[in-house]
This record gives structure tokens, C-alpha cells and sequence, in this order.
């Protein structure tokens, strides 16, 4: 059957026939066509954020709780640009987004144009690909190839940028004739490529290593490899370390579950790589933040690199074995070759290196007890979505994540304000689970605004503000590396209860230990979106720290006496 | 790993956007280019750019595995230019007195270049061949009044491998 179609219909149908749901967005002049199609497709929910940057968290936050590509909608110049901070901190962690942008019509574009921007051109570092469509004939394709390249290989986002009279262009639609599959301009997904001796190898230094490790990145959780690596841990006793993002990628409760490398983690997961003489690494990219100083990282080691991306191999860290594909495909096949083993002397040694420490909080707030809260009021069934600093650290080593993927947080980027807008995304993907947005009150300033959102769009996302009137990893970093000067970072805030209220949303004030658990429980038992607001200490700071350019052997595990 | 001169050779779609993409990965990366020439090849709708640099070989590998990536490149590879054959091709406008002309044209004749135009502002000779070759040919016509130099930047061609074949797959 041929219908006549504009271009805004055309991608409405074909952002349906990619499986889309739900869409964040927020219209204007160069998007308005797309808009008034929109209604005619119920199927495609519209999410209204409160700022073009939410709705690109947000579509994140959505892509790495489905694994599905997210999408985000915005018009030109302005709109456009409010997405780049959500596109740079999907490209950083590897998920799949869709953006679609609104742009002036043919005729005006290069003019300098009202809200005209070059967001192809702005977006180009950030984006895996990105399109300027400049015909309706190519609408349906060039949907499908940012579908196919956001999701292939190593995940990232991509940009439509569709004129306005493209948009409203129109076109005869043929539904029976069109094909299905992957678009011609689109490259071959990755196929492992190495060589059956590199598998054997590994296998054989596997077997002969004293002292190996096993560091589990992104890439378990983007390939879903969490069965595969729980296989290879049992079968060889090696102990598991995982990175920021590779976190909950294995059970933090198994006993072969080490923690989190690099410039917070723990200084017996640190020692353990210093001392290793075997590290395989699974979907990671050794960022400066798990290495610390290179010279110095892990000198003793053999490094087995197993991850999709070629260009990452031996990019930071030289590779003695490069595996080459997705890990879970990786380890299928390396997994026969791989013979039982212990390492039980070796993880004793390690045991050996555990650090405890004495830590207190004002009226017993600590990070550990809030976050046991959490997770006793959601019984375990928590996916927690954590915003950059302090919190982030304590919400990273000290939640118990039991289950796979339920613990994001931008790792790459580090964008603060990114926990409230990306847990909208989760809360759509994962709607009969709870969502915990977890902020300090930094972070949570930047992005408050999305309470609206939550409260029209019945967005039932927890938020956690986590309240010490500082910026408190600046802060922390002053009182170590800057004499104690306290530049720019005491801030002020609102009254969060009462904000809240303002929006509609249930608020709770914690502080101290005893009304922990009744507001938490609270607030899980709300319906709808809530709030609570913890007033912890304020100058805690997060240890052990590797300071910036040391090596993992040196951590500070106490604060400096300043006499500045 | 020492330094040496590496040519970076890739097929991309004749698109001003994704010429635009893979020298903005360039810039973006920080590699250390020396020169870029871009033009047409053998297939339709296909461009061979071409990137000489002077670094290790790893550098250069890795330059050509960011390029794979990108949407739009269609097969990349790296040579160190003694694996293959290196041109480039001038133009350099010269002035030199009436009374100089017959050692302009020794000058010109030693180095294989061509008079291609000789107006009331100068003459231009066109010479091409290895990028030293050109340097110590514009070197010697700096004896008389250069005026203007236009230069293509380096194309390679790599003796071993092909590279136009891997995209007819």
C-alpha cells in the first residue's frame, strides 16, 4: 500500500520499527513538525524534560538499564546545544543514544539563521557518528544506520540533525517494499579476531600465574558476560576487581569479589595489582584513574587484554595477549581451554593486605549506614544511579550490588548532575523496579529541575541527597593539595524538604542514625517520586587516595596536617 | 621505538563530512602529521587521503585503528615510506633578471622541473618527487626571487599491500 507521507511521519514509523518506546525531548521552532506528527504514534511516549541536557542523561540512563539504544530530542542552536554535556558523557562510557535535533531549513542553513547552529560540527568528538539529513528519501535509512552504529560494537551515541522542510517534505511510502537489515553504509560489527594459539596461550598463563587477577570493566556489563566471568573466577579461584563501571558485573558478595581498583579503591585491591603477575583484563581501558601512574602501574604483571575495541589494546597498558572481541564471545571460547585451578595462597597473601579503618560520621550518618538503608528498603532489588564525587566513591565501594547492572554512574566524563535525570531513563526502562538517584548537593542543584518532570511525567525515582554544604571531592582535594583553601566550594542550599513539597514530592530530612530507617522506608514505600536529604558530615573525605599522578603504591589513608 | 617517516594512507567516501571527521580525529588524537593530501581514486565516489607522519610505528597503527572505526572510511593502513613510493608535486612562482635566465633554466633542468608558465610577474616551474627532492629543488631556486610556493603534500602508495582492493569485498 503507498501512502503520501511527510518526513516528520517517516521517522516517527521508522523510530517505531527500531523497537523505541519512549522519547526525551523538548520542542521548538526547527523541531515543531516532528512534534505535531508525534501525536498521531501513541506507541512512542514523549517524555517533556526541563532542559535539553536531562532528556540526553536521561536517554543514557535509559540505554544502559535496557541496553537498548536511548533516545533525546531537541530543537536547533540552543536545544541542540543543551545535549552536548548528555552526548560527550555517553561517548565517554560507551552507550547507545540517539539524538535527534531539530536544524533551520535548507535554504537558511550557513546563513547564521535565528537559533542556527553547526551541531554536527560541535558534536563531532562526542558523537560515534553523525548525520545531517538532507532529504526526506533518506530519513527511513539513516534511522536505521544510527540505530544499527549506535548499538554495534563498542556502543556510542549518534546525532541526526533534520532540517525543518525536511521534516515537512513529503513522500509517497511504501510499506510492503521496503528492506529490513542492516544499512549499506554501515561496517561489519567486530568479529573476534585471534589467532587459536592466543587463546591457548592464555590459557597456559592462566594456569602457570602465581599471583593473577581478574579486572572486569564496562565491557562485562555491555556484552552481559556476568555468567561467563563467574565461570572463569570459580573455575581458577582468581580473584575479581571491578572498575567503576564494571561494578555489579559481579557479585560483591562472593568471596572471590576483591572491590574497586585505582585512585579511591581500596589499598589491598591496589596492592594485589602491584604484586600480580597475571592481570586479565576484561572490557576495560585502564583510564589514568585505575592506573595511576603508569610507570608505576602493575610492573610485575603479564597483561591478557580481552575487549572490542582494537584501538584500546596497548593503548595505556602493553598487552602480552590481545583478545579482540566482545568478552562474552571472548571468554565462550576461552573458557574450554581454561583448566581448574586454586589460587588460595595467593588470595590469603591478599587477605593479608586489607587495611581496617576507623572512620567517624557525625550522629553515626555514615555513607555505609545510608546505603544499607537503601538496600534493606528495597530488599536487595535496588538499581542505584550515583552522581560524581564523594558520594559516588562511597556509593561505588560501599553498596552491596548483588545483581547485574544495578549500579550506574557516569565513569568517564564524571558529569555531576547526571544521577537525577539519568535515573528517569532507568525508571522508564526498569518501571516494576525501584530506582535510587544518589547526589550530593552539588550535583543534585544542577539537574533539581527534573522534580517537574517526575511529577508530570509519574516518574517514580527515590532521590538521595547526600547534604555536607560542601563540594566535598574539591573540597577534599583542597585539603590536601591546596593548603586547606576552601575556594569556591562551601554552597548553599535550599530547603530540599520544602523544595520538594513545592513540586508535590514527599520530603524527608535525616539527621542522625535513628531516623534513618523510618525515612528511607518512607520514601521507598512512596509511590511516586520522593526525597530525602541526609545531613552528613562535613568535612569527611574518601579513603584511601592515590594522589593525582602517583603510582597505586602510594596511598593517603589519612588527612594531612595543614599549617597553611 | 624511534621516529621515522610513517605514511598513513585511507579510503573514505568523497564526502566533505567524513574528510572533516577523520582530520578532526587527527587534531583530536594529537598525532604528529606532517602533511595531508586528499583526491580522487580509481573507484567512484571513493577518496584516498593521505597522511605522512613522522612517529613510531605503534602511533601510526594506532592512527589507522581510530580511522577504522569512523563511519565513512573504508580501509586504512600505515607503511613506513620506504615500504612504498612518496610524490609530491610543486608549483613555485620565481623572478629572476633577464641576464639570470640561462642559470634559471640549469637550475630547473637539473631537478627534472618543467617551465609551465612565464608571464610579466615570474616564472613558475612545476617539479615533483620525494618531499626532500622538492625542498632541495625550491632551496636551489631561492638562489634567484621566489615568490610564491604551492606544494600538494605527500600521496604514497605502499609497495606490499593493496589497500584499494580490501573495499571491493
Amino acid at each position: 500500500m503507498t501512502e503520501t507521507l511527510t518526513g516528520s511521519q517517516i521517522l516517527c514509523r521508522a523510530l517505531l520499527e527500531e523497537g523505541v518506546d519512549v522519547l526525551f525531548g523538548y520542542p521548538g521552532g526547527a523541531i515543531m513538525p516532528f512534534y505535531h506528527a508525534l501525536p498521531e504514534f501513541p506507541g512512542l511516549r514523549h517524555v517533556l524534560v526541563r532542559h535539553e541536557q536531562a532528556a540526553a542523561h536521561a536517554a543514557d540512563g535509559y540505554a544502559r538499564a535496557s541496553g537498548r539504544a536511548g533516545v533525546c530530542v531537541a530543537t536547533s542552536g540552543p536545544g541542540a546545544t543543551n545535549l552536548v554535556t548528555g552526548l560527550a558523557t555517553a561517548h565517554m562510557d560507551s552507550t547507545p543514544v540517539v539524538a535527534i535535533t531539530g536544524q533551520v531549513s535548507r535554504a537558511m542553513m550557513g546563513r547564521d539563521a535565528f537559533q542556527e547552529t553547526d551541531i554536527i560540527g560541535i558534536t563531532q568528538p562526542i558523537t560515534k557518528h553523525s548525520r545531517l539529513i538532507e532529504d526526506v528519501e533518506e530519513i527511513a535509512e539513516a534511522v536505521r544506520e544510527a540505530f544499527y552504529v549506535a548499538q554495534e560494537g563498542r556502543p556510542g551515541p549518534v546525532l541526526l540533525d533534520i532540517p525543518k522542510d525536511v521534516q515537512n517534505q513529503k513522500t509517497e511510502w511504501n510499506e510492503g517494499t521496503r528492506e529490513r537489515g542492516n544499512p549499506p553504509t554501515a561496517r561489519p560489527s567486530i568479529v573476534p579476531s585471534f589467532h587459536r594459539s592466543a587463546l591457548e596461550e592464555a590459557a597456559r598463563l592462566i594456569a602457570e600465574a602465581q599471583r593473577p587477577l581478574i579486572m572486569a570493566g564496562h565491557g562485562v556489563v555491555l556484552a552481559g558476560a556476568y555468567a561467563e566471568l563467574r565461570v572463569l573466577a570459580e573455575r581458577t579461584g582468581i580473584p575479581v576487581i571491578t572498575t567503576l563501571l564494571g561494578i555489579s558485573g559481579f557479585p560483591e558478595s562472593h568471596p572471590l569479589h576483591l572491590g574497586m581498583p585505582g585512585m579511591h579503591g581500596e589499598v589491598h585491591v591496589n596492592r594485589a595489582i602491584q604484586q600480580s603477575d597475571l592481570i586479565l583484563g576484561l572490557g576495560l581501558r585502564f583510564d589514568d584513574r585505575v592506573t595511576g601512574n603508569l610507570a608505576g602501574f602493575a610492573r610485575g604483571a603479564k597483561l591478557i587484554h580481552i575487549e572490542l575495541d582494537p584501538s584500546e589494546i596497548s593503548k595505556n597498558v602493553p598487552a602480552a595477549i590481545a583478545l579482540v572481541g566482545d568478552v562474552r564471545d571472548v571468554l565462550c571460547s576461552l573458557l574450554p581451554a581454561v583448566a581448574p585451578r586454586n589460587c588460595e595462597s595467593w588470595r590469603r597473601e591478599i587477605a593479608g593486605f586489607v587495611r581496617p579503618r576507623e572512620e567517624s560520621f557525625r550522629a553515626g550518618l555514615s555513607p555505609q549506614a545510608i546505603l544499607d538503608a537503601i538496600d534493606d528498603a528495597t530488599n536487595g532489588q535496588c538499581t542505584i544511579v550515583s552522581d560524581v564525587g564523594q558520594h559516588q566513591m562511597w556509593v561505588a565501594k560501599l553498596y552491596r550490588y548483588q545483581r547485574p547492572n544495578s549500579h550506574i554512574t557516569s565513569g568517564g566524563l564524571g558529569t555531576m548532575g547526571f544521577a537525577v535525570p539519568a535515573a528517569m531513563g532507568v525508571a522508564l526502562a526498569r518501571p516494576s523496579e525501584p530506582v535510587w538517584a544518589i547526589s550530593g548537593d552539588g550535583g543534585f542543584q544542577m539537574n533539581m529541575q527534573e522534580m517537574a518532570t517526575m511529577v508530570q511525567e509519574r516518574i517514580p525515582v527515590k532521590m538521595a541527597v547526600f547534604n555536607n554544604g560542601y563540594l566535598g571531592m574539591v573540597r577534599q582535594w583542597q585539603q590536601f593539595f591546596h593548603g586547606k583553601r576552601y575556594s569556591a566550594t562551601p554552597i548553599w542550599s535550599p530547603d530540599y524538604v520544602r523544595l520538594a513539597g513545592a513540586y508535590g514530592i514527599t520530603g524527608h530530612r535525616v539527621e542522625s542514625a535513628e531516623q534513618l530507617d523510618d525515612a528511607v522506608r518512607a520514601a521507598a514505600a512512596e509511590p511516586g517520586p520522593a526525597l530525602v536529604e541526609f545531613m552528613i558530615e562535613q568535612e569527611a573525605n574518601v579513603f584511601p587516595m592515590i594522589p593525582p599522578g602517583g603510582s597505586l603504591s602510594e596511598p593517603i589513608e589519612g588527612a594531612p596536617l595543614v599549617s597553611a | 621505538m624511534t621516529a621515522a617517516a610513517q605514511a598513513v594512507s585511507v579510503l573514505l567516501e568523497d564526502r566533505l563530512i567524513t574528510l572533516n571527521r577523520a582530520v578532526g580525529l587527527i587534531r583530536r588524537r594529537n598525532l604528529p602529521i606532517q602533511s595531508l593530501a586528499v583526491g580522487p581514486t580509481a573507484t567512484p565516489g571513493l577518496s584516498r587521503l593521505t597522511i605522512m607522519m613522522q612517529s613510531d610505528t605503534a602511533t601510526a597503527e594506532r592512527a589507522v585503528q581510530h580511522l577504522q572505526k569512523m563511519i565513512g572510511v573504508r580501509a586504512a593502513m600505515a607503511f613506513p615510506t620506504r615500504d612504498g613510493v612518496t610524490r609530491e608535486l610543486a608549483l613555485v612562482k620565481v623572478r629572476a633578471p633577464r641576464e639570470r635566465y640561462g642559470e634559471l633554466l640549469d637550475v630547473v633542468q637539473l631537478y627534472n622541473a618543467v617551465l609551465v608558465d612565464d608571464s610579466l610577474d615570474g616564472l613558475i616551474v612545476e617539479l615533483s618527487g620525494t618531499e626532500a627532492f622538492v625542498l632541495s629543488c625550491i632551496r636551489a631556486l631561492e638562489r634567484f626571487e621566489v615568490v610564491e610556493v604551492a606544494r600538494s603534500g605527500t600521496i604514497a602508495l605502499g609497495t606490499a599491500n593493496n589497500l584499494q582492493s580490501e573495499t571491493t569485498t
